[in-house]
């Protein structure tokens, strides 16, 4: 494996008895920029994340973080990695001040500036107890407590699940003004599109361990049309539909949403009796989920 | 590392402050009502216990509200290694028990030692560590136990049970609890890594295998003790059975004292038999006072007995005091210091911790009596003064008092002796009328009876105190007879029947020869033996050897078949195969526990 990267393996495998939750995943996340990653529940990305940072033992494969095997990890590697989770924990007896400087004590790279920037788009006192900060304060908190850390590759695991509009906003505001990549890589597990399609300059697709896609969020769109048929019959068999995603028959119409197909889908449509057919791009948040849904488990008789 | 204790401390705060107060409210109260550093071992035992369990509470609750895998990330992902980041908690909550259980106990001390004439000895002072080292003990093991989950749990097991059931006292008993706790601080040490769950490697898996094996053990004997409890409720136990096995040991212990005398007797060839029978038969046997319980031994953190009696003349209680091996008294009328008292006129310190021995039948003048060492003492009310009375031969210890007829009896490790007269007046020392060397050892002597006959006495030995395990004697009646000439005959001698099947009674150590000689070990470390603890044992049957040699191999080739399908390396192999084939049963038992089979891709 090689440098300039941030995150690497290779056959990267995970079991739980039976069940294969990593399936020999090949990954290579270059430093720099925000990368989303994506995926079902259940794709792969907290087995992931755990073993990356050293948390759990891989069945079988490498992986790296940093350059280090993610298995001997030292403290000063650590301390180069941010973690934020979607339970921003942290010790709720405390208040933000004792926290705040436990961190600074504990991190030599500490950012005070950078702390009190993010800090400033929140509502947090010193004093306050951190068991009484809000959900979405927390969040803030947390996410400053991170990026004043001013670690090399910041992980964001889920960092607004839970938080109200207003709060969401205010997190990813806080996140992109903190100019972040300027000195740092972001993993950005989300499952909420919009958010992925406003900060990711790079989307990475998990499903059942594997690694689906890796592509910039609009290039991951671009490959995902939506065709609308006109086609008086039944229509084509989904099993002959290349690339199909998702069918749908809506007043009389078939909506395909198809894979990286090309104009000659329209004639595919056509030869199958479609008198008209119209290509529509689709947002992200429906091709991501088309393109999860496919593969999704159905009862056999379905 | 500091911010991490500061911030445990902070947690737990209220807990803690909250504990404390009751803690102390609850000595302090007790400590009006009764002596709590004069408790026998059982009450002491009972402290333990509970302050034990208060530690084990607090590592289950901090562990547990950390282990939860986010809260676990939060805590060791950070630029500290994760021992300092172990040991900022594992601190935090020893200071917590230093406050809640050492703390309470210190100042109930202090209060003690300042406001009351009661004994505060230097043993007294080191109660408090030991329980808090019990404490912290609890506290390590729990949160061990919830790092590991509940399947290593069971490496825990045998250090904690190792406590109550060392032989270790005083100082050495102190030793046993550091080493308990810094076995179970390694432990805890390797399971507090990023994924506490992975086979550990090296040193550390070494540690827990020869945990999980003395857990594994440990469960097997729980299990035995099971299996004891059904045999016990089906009714053929031979010990509970409603009549027990004829010629067996059992049998013998449910007759009442003449009876065990005759049953002494019978089969005797002796020409004088028929005639002692009757003697018997009209006598009114004397038993002494047994099982002996354990002596008192200087600077024993709890008391074997109690050390301390009152005179009920001035109701002045005297307390031993292991310090300067003399008594002290205050007056139970009002706690005022009374004085204090030591061997004689001169006030000698007595060579050995003593304790008061209750002799039935015999106080009509109810002075106390007192041993300590080989000497009898007797406290005379009238003089407030304490005399030897009776000396045994050096070396040896007194175990037990008695009165037959006119004459007093005296039980030491070694011998019986009997001494004219039964109110033994003040005066010079006893002489022995008759020494009669014991037909067994002290330990395995199950009940003495005693007759007085027109010119001598007659003795009924049964020795099968420990004959329901490995440790006892065949068991055995003997039955002795004194003449005033000195001669001391054997009249009958008779083996008795074990009651329980060898496979019962070895069952400690045919399961794993090796690991039973390891606990046996850990039992008697820092302990020396006691005088009273020695016994005879009986040759361990051939069947039992064979059984434990077949296990062994049994186990070291499941090993071998077991492993062959695990990912462990061939010298990590080789070693679990030895160390099946030493530890037996038991070790197999670790290994399934320990090592999970290979994952087949």
């Amino acid at each position: 494996m090689e440098g300039d990267y941030v995150i690497e393996t290779r056959a990267l495998t995970r079991r739980y008895g039976r069940k294969l939750a990593l399936d020999e995943l090949d990954l290579a996340i270059p430093c720099g920029s925000i990368h989303a990653i994506v995926g079902a529940n259940g794709a792969g990305k907290s087995t992931l994340f755990r073993i990356l940072l050293g948390f759990l033992a891989p069945t079988s494969g490498e992986s790296r973080i940093l350059g280090r095997d993610s298995q001997h990890l030292t403290p000063a590697d650590r301390g180069r990695i941010g973690f934020v989770n979607e339970e921003h924990t942290l010790p709720r007896w405390m208040r933000v001040s004792q926290v705040t400087a436990m961190q600074r004590r504990q991190y030599l790279r500490w950012n005070q500036q950078l702390f009190n920037e993010v800090i400033g788009h929140y509502h947090v006192l010193p004093e306050q107890k951190v068991g009484a900060l809000s959900r979405g304060e927390r969040a803030g908190f947390n996410l400053a407590l991170a990026l004043a850390q001013s670690p090399e590759l910041l992980v964001l695991d889920e960092p607004t699940l839970g938080l109200d509009v207003v709060a969401r906003r205010a997190f990813l505001e806080s996140l992109l003004y903190s100019n972040v990549t300027d000195h740092c890589t972001v993993i950005y597990c989300s499952h909420q599109m919009e958010e992925v399609e406003r900060v990711a300059d790079n989307l990475i697709i998990l499903e059942r361990g594997q690694v689906k896609n890796i592509s910039a969020p609009d290039d991951f769109r671009a490959r995902v049309t939506h065709w609308v048929a006109d086609v008086p019959f039944k229509g084509p068999d989904p099993r002959t539909v290349p690339g199909l995603l998702e069918v749908q028959r809506l007043d009389g119409l078939h909506h395909y949403l198809v894979l990286d197909q090309t104009a000659d889908f329209e004639t595919f449509l056509r030869a199958s009796g479609a008198r008209d057919v119209q290509c529509m791009p689709v947002s992200l948040d429906r091709a991501v989920n088309a393109f999860l849904a496919k593969n999704h488990a159905a009862p056999v008789a379905a | 590392m500091w911010d991490l204790f500061k911030s445990e401390a902070l947690r737990f705060r209220g807990w803690t402050a909250a504990l404390a107060g009751v803690n102390l409210m609850a000595l302090a109260f007790a400590t009006r009502v009764e002596d709590l550093a004069q408790q026998r071992i059982f009450v002491h035992t009972a402290f333990a216990v509970l302050y034990a369990g208060l530690g084990g509470l607090l590592g289950l609750y901090q562990m547990g509200s950390y282990r939860r895998s986010s809260q676990w990330l939060h805590l060791l992902h950070r630029p500290l290694p994760r021992t300092r980041i172990a040991g900022a908690l594992c601190l935090a909550g020893v200071i917590q028990l230093v406050v809640v259980v050492a703390l309470p106990m210190v100042l109930v001390a202090i209060l003690q030692e300042t406001t009351t004439a009661r004994v505060v000895d230097l043993r007294h002072w080191m109660l408090p560590v030991s329980a808090l080292l019990v404490a912290a003990c609890g506290y390590v093991a729990t949160a061990f136990c919830t790092l590991r989950g509940p399947l290593h749990a069971i490496a825990a097991l045998p250090l904690l049970w190792w406590l109550p059931f060392s032989n270790a006292y005083g100082f050495g008993m102190l030793a046993v609890e550091l080493l308990v706790l810094g076995w179970l601080v390694l432990l805890l040490l390797d399971a507090f890594r990023p994924d506490p769950a992975a086979r550990p490697r090296g040193a550390g898996a070494v540690v827990l295998a020869l945990s999980l094996q003395m857990g594994a053990y440990a469960l097997v004997m729980l299990l035995f003790v099971g299996l004891e409890m059904i045999w016990i409720a089906q009714g053929s136990q031979p010990g509970n059975t409603a009549t027990p096995p004829a010629g067996g040991h059992n049998e013998v212990a449910k007759l009442d004292p003449r009876g065990r005398m005759l049953a002494a007797l019978a089969g005797s060839q002796h020409p004088e038999a028929a005639l002692l029978r009757e003697q018997i038969e009209h006598a009114d046997p004397e038993s002494m006072p047994l099982p002996l319980p354990a002596l008192p031994q200087r600077h024993e953190l709890s008391n074997f007995r109690l050390a301390e009696f009152n005179d009920s003349r001035r109701h002045v209680r005297w307390v031993f005091s292991h310090d300067d091996m003399r008594l002290h008294g205050y007056r139970l009328t009002d706690g005022i210091r009374h004085g204090m008292l030591g061997v004689g006129e001169a006030q000698s310190a007595f060579p050995s911790p003593v304790a008061p021995v209750w002799v039935r039948r015999v106080s009509l003048d109810e002075d106390p009596w007192l041993t300590s060492g080989d000497t009898l003492y007797k406290f005379a009310m009238e003089t407030q003064q304490v005399m030897p009375r009776i000396r045994v031969e050096p070396g040896e210890v007194v175990a037990a008092v008695g009165v037959v007829g006119q004459s007093t009896a005296v039980i030491s490790d070694q011998a019986l002796y009997f001494y004219r007269g039964k109110r033994l007046e003040p005066g010079e020392l006893l002489t022995a009328r008759i020494r009669i060397p014991m037909p067994g050892k002290v330990g395995d002597l199950r009940s003495l009876e005693l007759v007085e006959l027109a010119d001598g006495y007659l003795a009924a030995f049964v020795y099968s105190a420990r004959s329901g395990g490995p440790t006892g004697t065949v068991p055995f009646l003997a039955l002795l007879r004194t003449h005033d000439d000195g001669r001391i005959e054997t009249i009958n001698r008779r083996a008795l029947r074990f009651d329980y099947p060898a496979l019962y009674r070895y069952r400690a150590w045919w399961i794993s020869p090796a690991l039973h000689a390891v606990r046996e070990t850990a039992r008697n470390l820092f302990a020396p033996p006691l005088p009273l603890d020695a016994t005879d044992p009986a040759p361990m049957p051939q069947g039992m050897r064979i059984l434990a040699a077949m296990l062994a191999l049994l186990s070291l080739a499941i090993a071998a078949w077991r492993t062959s399908a695990t990912a462990l390396s061939l010298r990590a192999r080789l070693m679990w195969i030895t160390g099946c084939g030493l530890g037996g049963l038991p070790a197999l038992l670790s290994l399934w526990l320990m090592v999970p089979p290979r994952v087949r891709g």
